[in-house]
């Protein structure tokens, strides 16, 4: 299956949140309180009942003119992604379309995912069980995976009338972004491509006005190296173990039953008998 | 070395221990495709109403989705050539007129200098407010004025809104008109 991508070019973005409300809406997602910020901006940052945000920077460009941006932050679903790889329960994985979800009956509440995301859009949510337990669950976009096995397209994209955000094929959408960067660079001198290597690319593609720190992003983000050490190395050595472990006893205990129905009594006896 | 003494049973049966243990403990059953498809989608079998946003004057088409006569979700409605499908905030949240707990459901009166709501029935709602219009009108009716004949009050005034279409916005300036009410605002122009 070709890849998809969502494209979202922040210069059409005319902040008017619908996406934000769109997710909501689509996710049953409760509504939250929030405090003043000192700008227009509700949220500091995607939480676990809010899985997008639309920030709002107030920017000095290089000519001292204020740049007034908008940009709508959410899970960037990455191509090699740093919350999948850390993630002991593999309650994370990618889907057919790129996206990557959460399983909620696998998720233990660990934390790893939301301390490891380069981009920091991963939230724990607190929940209390019949017997007034907490328990926690960790919670992001899913690129409405929901809606894009039914050949629908993400909620947020639906809802954008500026058409600031598009979801489609992969190159289609690149193609596109280059084209708009060079059609915007008289306007936005640092505009670019926002589609960082260092995480495989990623299933949210950016046209940026400014520099990725303007809106607080890494320029280059990276899945951390104790991530990969942990999933590809310890992890598999550590399973293999107690595979090995779990199988010398259970073959051990089933051997034992087997060949010790002769009547010797105690499995340390019977065990002599073989040797 | 270890030699084994196995008869031709103990051997089969040593094998398929083996082989169940194997597959338990190494490779495990698929659990993946037993969590898959558990979920069914949101608007699989919801019935589909057209409607139009109520909030201002531009008519964006909606879809409201509902279940057993509950509105599960709205969204904008692609065919419609006005908003082809998008929404701004506001719209989009338009599933809560209905669904909220802030709705009124009942009509609420607030006598003048009191700072309670009461609630009344819709009778003596429209009853009251045809009888006080009517009062206030006779109470101040002018009929000339600088020797013109103007036939105005101008102790009543009107408040229109966006969400008025066009049909209603004239019912509205006809009756405010035939009142004598001069005062005829519309909420987006404050």
């Amino acid at each position: 299956m070709a890849e998809f991508v969502k494209y979202i070019d922040v210069t059409k973005c005319d902040g008017c949140r619908a996406c934000m409300v769109a997710c909501k809406n689509w996710n049953d997602l409760p509504a939250e309180h929030t405090d003043f910020l000192g700008s227009v901006q509700s949220h500091t940052k995607t939480t676990a009942d809010t899985w997008n945000v639309l920030q709002y920077i107030e920017h000095e460009n290089s000519k001292g003119g204020l740049e007034y941006l908008f940009r709508h932050s959410s899970c960037f679903h990455c191509t090699d992604a740093a919350c999948q790889k850390v993630c002991p329960e593999s309650a994370i994985s990618y889907t057919d379309f790129g996206s990557v979800v959460i399983d909620q009956d696998k998720c233990v509440g660990c934390g790893y995912c939301v301390q490891n995301c380069p981009f920091e859009v991963i939230s724990l949510k607190e929940y209390k069980d019949k017997n007034g337990e907490t328990y926690r669950k960790s919670h992001k976009c899913t690129m409405c995976t929901d809606r894009l096995e039914e050949g629908l397209q993400p909620a947020c994209v639906t809802t954008c009338h500026t058409g600031a955000m598009e979801f489609g094929k992969k190159d289609e959408m690149i193609r596109k972004a280059e084209k708009r960067v060079s059609e915007i660079r008289g306007r936005f001198p640092n505009t670019m491509v926002y589609n960082p290597p260092g995480v495989g690319g990623t299933h949210t593609v950016y046209v940026l006005a400014e520099r990725p720190s303007v809106y607080g992003l890494p320029e280059n983000p990276k899945v951390p190296t104790s991530a990969v050490v942990w999933k590809d190395y310890a992890q598999p050595i550590g399973k293999m173990m107690l595979g090995a472990t779990t199988m010398a006893v259970v073959a051990g205990f089933v051997s034992n039953k087997l060949f010790n129905k002769g009547g010797h009594g105690h499995g340390e006896e019977g065990g002599e008998d073989y040797e | 070395m270890v030699e084994l003494n196995l008869s031709r049973r103990q051997f089969l049966k040593l094998s398929g221990a083996t082989a169940a243990t194997l597959a338990i403990v190494e490779l495990g059953f698929d659990d993946k495709r037993a969590y898959a498809k558990t979920k069914e989608f949101k608007i699989a079998k919801t019935t589909v109403t057209p409607t139009i946003c109520c909030y201002c004057g531009v008519g964006c088409g909606i879809l409201v989705h509902t279940k057993k006569n509950e509105v599960v979700y709205t969204e904008g409605d692609p065919d419609n050539p006005i908003n082809e499908g998008k929404l701004c905030s506001k719209g989009t949240t338009l599933r809560q007129l209905y669904t909220s707990e802030k709705r009124l459901t009942k009509p609420l009166y607030r006598a003048p200098g009191s700072s309670k709501w009461e609630e009344k029935d819709w009778g003596w709602m429209l009853d009251t407010i045809a009888k006080r219009t009517k009062d206030t009108r006779d109470a101040s009716f002018v009929e000339v004025e600088n020797g013109i004949t103007v036939n105005k009050t101008e102790k009543i005034a009107s408040l229109g809104g966006a969400a008025l279409d066009n049909e209603e916005t004239y019912l509205l300036a006809k009756l405010m008109r035939g009142l004598g009410i001069t005062y005829l605002e519309h909420q987006a122009r404050i």
